[in-house]
């Protein structure tokens, strides 16, 4: 494909601040926090203003997900228990995947799917702050999002070449748009300016033994991206498994009675999530 | 009657059995119509499923819940781009026989808890 092409693609996917709902608050938000003098009382208070907001964030950190269930009363509360950046990450993701049609359920399902895979899959190998691996889960498939909005025309493609040619959605990205969301996430996460970690997380799900700066954040959620799509919880654009890296295991540590641990986990959570909406 | 993860019960659904909490103490009686407080109520003591009448969801078609035997079956189907390669077979044959034990267990216990026929 043309340098060029791939490079006006790239601007179009990154004129994202031009979606109407990626809430303002976020950008104050992200300002205090970059202040010393802040407390977290006054970036709980900035984000429950939204009341909208404020409603979804705490409707998703009282999610099996999190590992919280109904206890989390108010944004102050989430703030203490999970960290600015696992908040970040869900207040990115409910305003991204709002503008989803309604034919995008099933990414959406299969992000939450990932979500808690991947910090299932942390837990098991004894890694601290799961949320965030959690986090990374949700945002993993961000990039296909926000490939549909902003280049709709060649979403048709895409899914005609899975379709057609039996190709794994990346693979059909790759194809039609020269990239795949893997690079878009980057993109994204640079743009929106996400924790390294989890942009990490976001950018090499697809390739974790090449990871540089957190190989674990990006074992982890291609361990749970693999879970996901055995169980098929949601859809992640085609039926396939993804090639489950060895190096991932390996580097994780897990052993076959860890992976069956995860798999139990998995089983019993996988009905607890399954109404979870985005609105 | 279908048992349903708390999540999924609704006001005004109708229950089949008696809902007790972890000590054994009935909260609810067979017949009771659920209503928005009731089901707040089980959870917060932790109740985390309900068996109500009828069949109101359809859990086939809902994210997350296929059979353990389904799941071992679709194995095949899911894993049809790795066929030969060794790793991948080895994964694939782990994912089977967990599938399938765990079907097994979950028949055992339906049979287990299956009520003496009446009349």
């Amino acid at each position: 494909m043309a340098e060029d092409l791939r490079t006006e693609r790239k601007g179009l996917i990154l004129a994202v601040k031009d979606l109407p709902t990626l809430p303002k608050v976020l950008d104050e938000v992200a300002r205090l926090v970059e202040r010393s003098d802040s407390s977290t009382d006054e970036v709980a208070k900035l984000i429950a203003m939204d009341q909208v907001l404020s409603a979804k964030v705490l409707k998703m950190v009282n999610s099996p997900i999190y590992g919280f269930p109904g206890r989390i009363s108010s944004i102050q509360h989430a703030l203490v228990l999970l960290g600015f950046n696992v908040l970040r990450g869900i207040i990115v993701s409910t305003s991204v995947f709002e503008i989803m049609s309604e034919n995008m359920v099933g990414l959406w399902e299969h992000s939450l799917g990932v979500a808690l895979a991947s910090s299932t899959v942390a837990r098991a190998a004894g890694l601290r702050d799961p949320e965030e691996y959690s986090v990374a889960g949700l945002l993993h498939d961000l990039g296909k999002v926000v490939a549909t909005v902003q280049l709709p025309e060649l979403k048709g493609e895409i899914e005609q070449a899975v379709k057609t040619k039996d190709l794994l959605y990346i693979e059909a990205e790759k194809e039609v748009m020269g990239f795949g969301h893997d690079r878009i996430n980057a993109w994204l996460a640079d743009h929106w300016k996400l924790p390294p970690n989890i942009k990490e997380g976001l950018s090499h799900h697809h390739k974790p033994h090449l990871a540089q700066l957190y190989p674990d954040m990006a074992c982890a959620v291609h361990i749970g991206d693999f879970m996901a799509r055995v169980f098929e919880y949601g859809f992640g654009g085609d039926d396939n498994v993804t090639y489950l890296r060895p190096e991932a295991l390996k580097r994780l540590k897990l052993k076959p009675v860890d992976v069956e641990r995860i798999l139990d986990h998995l089983s019993e959570q996988f009905l607890e999530i399954a109404d979870l909406s985005f609105s | 009657m279908q048992k349903l993860p708390l999540s999924l019960a609704r006001p005004g659904m109708v229950l089949a059995k008696a809902v007790a909490r972890a000590d054994g103490i009935a909260v609810a009686a067979q017949g009771t119509e659920l209503s928005q407080s009731l089901l707040d109520r089980f959870d917060t003591m932790g109740v985390d499923a309900v068996v109500v009448e009828g069949n109101p969801v359809d859990l086939e078609g809902s994210a997350g819940d296929i059979s353990y035997e389904k799941r071992a079956e679709r194995l095949d189907h899911l894993f049809r781009k790795h066929a030969g390669d060794k790793w991948m077979e080895q994964i694939k044959k782990l994912l089977y026989d967990y599938f399938k034990l765990k079907a097994a267990g979950m028949a055992a216990a339906r049979a287990a808890a299956e009520p003496p026929r009446e009349g």
